[in-house]
């Protein structure tokens, strides 16, 4: 996967780019909108990453410009901004997505991940999920562990889901909060652990190989192998 | 908006305005008339007066030099005849016979000797004797039978008898009542088109008045660009619009002096805190011993509630100013508390609490989903973290008239006394507390974003209360899309 980061703080381009090479991805680097378009138009991007705030140009006139260009790759737009502008509001329900600064790693490559799927759509979606010998039946909304039906709440089996769905990556708390139940908010209190730690005591019961791991300061992985 | 009782038109500054006036404008005719009323019955009586004086005179003298023979009845009749022609103010009469003149001699002994007239007389003369008249007096006389008094002259003649000439003041009521009549109809017409004019003046002006306050009160909190409507005259209300114009200006650039600011400072901030938030999941990945571990966890946990903390100050600080960019959504808070308690109930029950849910049905109010959420997610926070084992949380949805009110009431120790009055100041949390004090705060800056309130009480039978009041959205409004933002 090609990816075009274009964003003017070093240190920040520094440990993304360190971070995303990490996770696979074939990084090149621009530090302002000049650049970037050059870098955009010479090679075929899979996917963008643009920080608004560019010392040359505004990061949306960027995008916008890319686009006249020809240039059809989804873009993660990173802002340090409070307010959302109107604009990117607009290239939001073109198909782009929004982060704001500071992030957790876990949620960008998350939402690159979403970006590359919504780009290919992966055929039919499936009605079963495996994760080693973990078995959701997302029809009739089941989940069982070596053959054992598991007694989940409908709001169990959903983060399961999430979490199989995810299967072998970190998933943070705000992540976990924003998708499973539907609002970006970071509470202070450890409501999220509650949940999982009740899912933990169902989905590794009695002995059995623990599948939800804890990653402390980052989130939460299901394994996969 | 207002949900008092009466007519908003009668409530109206111009109807006001234009009652007012039409009152002073009646007051000050009706004066007038009254004056013109006055003088020209002062007159129509003076001039009848004159005659009465001088026909009188004249039938005094004709009595005199008429010789008291069989003849003196006829020839003084005649005269007294003669003279009733000549009434002032005379309209044509129902009758034939003379009803609105009578001379009348009366003797030195009281007696009738002369009558001429409607009648016997004999009702005139008692009329007369009950009354003291003096000579070139006219005096009014009522006499039984007729509705209308007599004005009554009379003159001593030398034979020791008295000449008395009436004339029925009826003709001259007459001609009054129908002058009032007349002067009454004018009035009225005079203050119907005054009330009129003045009405629809003012209504036209005012309309201009109104125009502007519609317009001004459009003007919210994050919709600062649009202005209110001006006039091409250079009248007051067009001054009052220029002016408030000008005003929003003012207001338009001080805000978006703060916008700077917060966002600038937002900027600084974030970006350092996001590089230093990479290095250290960097580095965190690298180690894989738990001891090592532990400090940059800590560090990323601290990291991320300053991260929290500096968006939450900025938000109030820039909800005090009245200055939140709302991002407005429909949002049904009966569905959203149910969420958050299915979302906070696990760790409530983990503390021993227990959550109730009262609400009788959907709730929707038109807000920043966002804001509101973290705004409900604080009251959670605050429960859990506050109360201790075995309390009960009670949460409540009420509508009341265009209102929605949300209540969190819990049976714990409630606030403490002292901190109680500054609840929603900035930093100001209880001992216990490990957060940054700044929840409350929160909660009434997001309230205020949305024309709502927050009070925080404790209660008479023990623990807290919080209730937060929100504008409803009118029933049918819900479902009308206003700029869409979808969430995730």
């Amino acid at each position: 996967m090609r990816l075009l980061l274009v964003e003017d703080e070093l240190d920040i381009q520094g440990f993304l780019k360190h971070s995303l090479a990490e996770a696979g991805y074939q990084v090149e680097a621009a530090a302002d909108g000049k650049t970037a378009e050059r870098l955009a138009i010479g090679g075929a991007f899979d996917i963008l990453i643009v920080d608004l705030g560019l010392p040359d140009q505004d990061g949306i006139t960027l995008i916008l410009r890319l686009r006249e260009l020809g240039v059809r790759a989804p873009v993660l737009i990173l802002s340090a901004r409070r307010s959302v502008d109107d604009r990117v509001r607009g290239l939001e329900q073109g198909g782009d997505d929004y982060l704001t600064k500071p992030f957790a790693m876990a949620e960008l490559l998350a939402r690159l991940r979403n970006l590359l799927k919504r780009k290919n759509p992966s055929g039919n979606e499936a009605t079963r999920v495996r994760v080693l010998d973990l078995e959701l039946d997302l029809l009739r909304r089941e989940a069982s562990r070596s053959g054992q039906l598991l007694q989940l709440t409908p709001q169990e089996f959903v983060l399961l889901e999430y979490f199989c769905r995810n299967a072998g990556r970190v998933v943070t708390r705000s992540m976990i909060l924003d998708q499973v139940w539907g609002m970006r908010i970071h509470p202070d209190t450890n409501v999220v652990d509650v949940h999982i730690y009740r899912l933990r005591g169902k989905v590794d019961s009695n002995g059995q190989q623990p599948l939800i791991k804890t990653l402390r300061g980052v989130g939460y992985v299901l394994k996969d192998r | 908006m207002s949900s008092k009782t009466g007519n908003p038109k009668l409530r109206s500054a111009a109807w006001r305005i234009s009652l007012w006036a039409t009152l002073a404008f009646a007051f000050g005719t009706m004066l007038v008339f009254v004056f013109l009323q006055w003088f020209v019955e002062n007159d129509i009586k003076r001039r009848s007066d004159a005659w009465l004086s001088g026909e009188v005179e004249v039938l005094g003298n004709v009595a005199e030099r008429t010789p008291k023979n069989r003849l003196y009845g006829r020839v003084v009749g005649e005269v007294a005849e003669l003279a009733a022609r000549e009434v002032p103010n005379k309209l044509p009469s129902e009758s034939d016979t003379n009803d609105s003149v009578f001379f009348l001699q009366k003797g030195g002994d009281d007696s009738l000797q002369l009558w001429v007239g409607a009648g016997s007389g004999e009702d005139t003369l008692r009329a007369i004797l009950t009354k003291r008249m003096l000579p070139d007096q006219p005096t009014d006389v009522r006499v039984k039978g007729f509705a209308v008094p007599f004005r009554v002259a009379c003159i001593r003649i030398d034979d020791g008898s008295q000449i008395y000439l009436g004339l029925s003041e009826r003709d001259e009521l007459r001609v009054l009542n129908s002058l009032r009549i007349r002067f009454l109809l004018l009035w009225l017409l005079i203050v119907f088109f005054g009330f009129a004019i003045v009405f629809s003046t003012t209504k036209r002006m005012l309309s201009h008045v109104r125009k502007i306050t519609e317009a001004a009160s459009r003007i919210g909190h994050s919709d600062l660009n649009t202005r209110v409507p001006t006039t091409q005259r250079n009248d007051e209300v067009a001054q009052l619009g220029l002016t408030l114009n000008r005003m929003l200006d003012r207001i338009e650039n001080s805000m978006h002096q703060l916008h700077t600011i917060t966002d600038s400072l937002a900027h600084d901030l974030r970006s350092p805190l996001t590089a230093i938030r990479g290095k250290l999941e960097m580095s965190l990945s690298a180690t894989s011993h738990g001891d090592q571990a532990e400090p940059i966890v800590s560090a990323i946990e601290e990291l991320d509630r300053l991260t929290e903390f500096l968006n939450q100050s900025l938000d109030v600080a820039e909800s005090k100013a009245d200055a939140l960019r709302l991002a407005r959504t429909q949002i049904d808070l009966d569905e959203l508390i149910r969420v958050m308690i299915d979302l906070y109930e696990p760790s409530m029950a983990e503390k021993g609490l227990q959550i109730r849910f009262q609400s009788t049905s959907s709730a929707t109010i038109e807000a920043d989903a966002a804001l509101i959420h973290r705004m409900v997610a604080n009251l959670f926070d605050n429960e859990l973290k506050h109360l201790p084992a075995a309390c009960t949380v009670t949460i409540r949805l009420k509508t009341e008239d265009e209102t929605i009110l949300l209540i969190f009431e819990d049976n714990g120790p409630g606030f403490s006394s002292d901190v109680l009055p500054h609840l929603f100041e900035r930093r100001v949390k209880g001992r216990e507390s490990n957060g940054h004090g700044l929840g409350l705060g929160f909660i009434d800056a997001v309230a205020r974003a949305h024309d709502g309130t927050v009070t925080a009480a404790n209660r008479e039978t023990g623990g807290a209360r919080i209730t937060v009041t929100l504008p409803l959205v009118s029933r049918e409004n819900i479902g009308l899309p206003i700029a869409v933002h979808a969430a995730h």
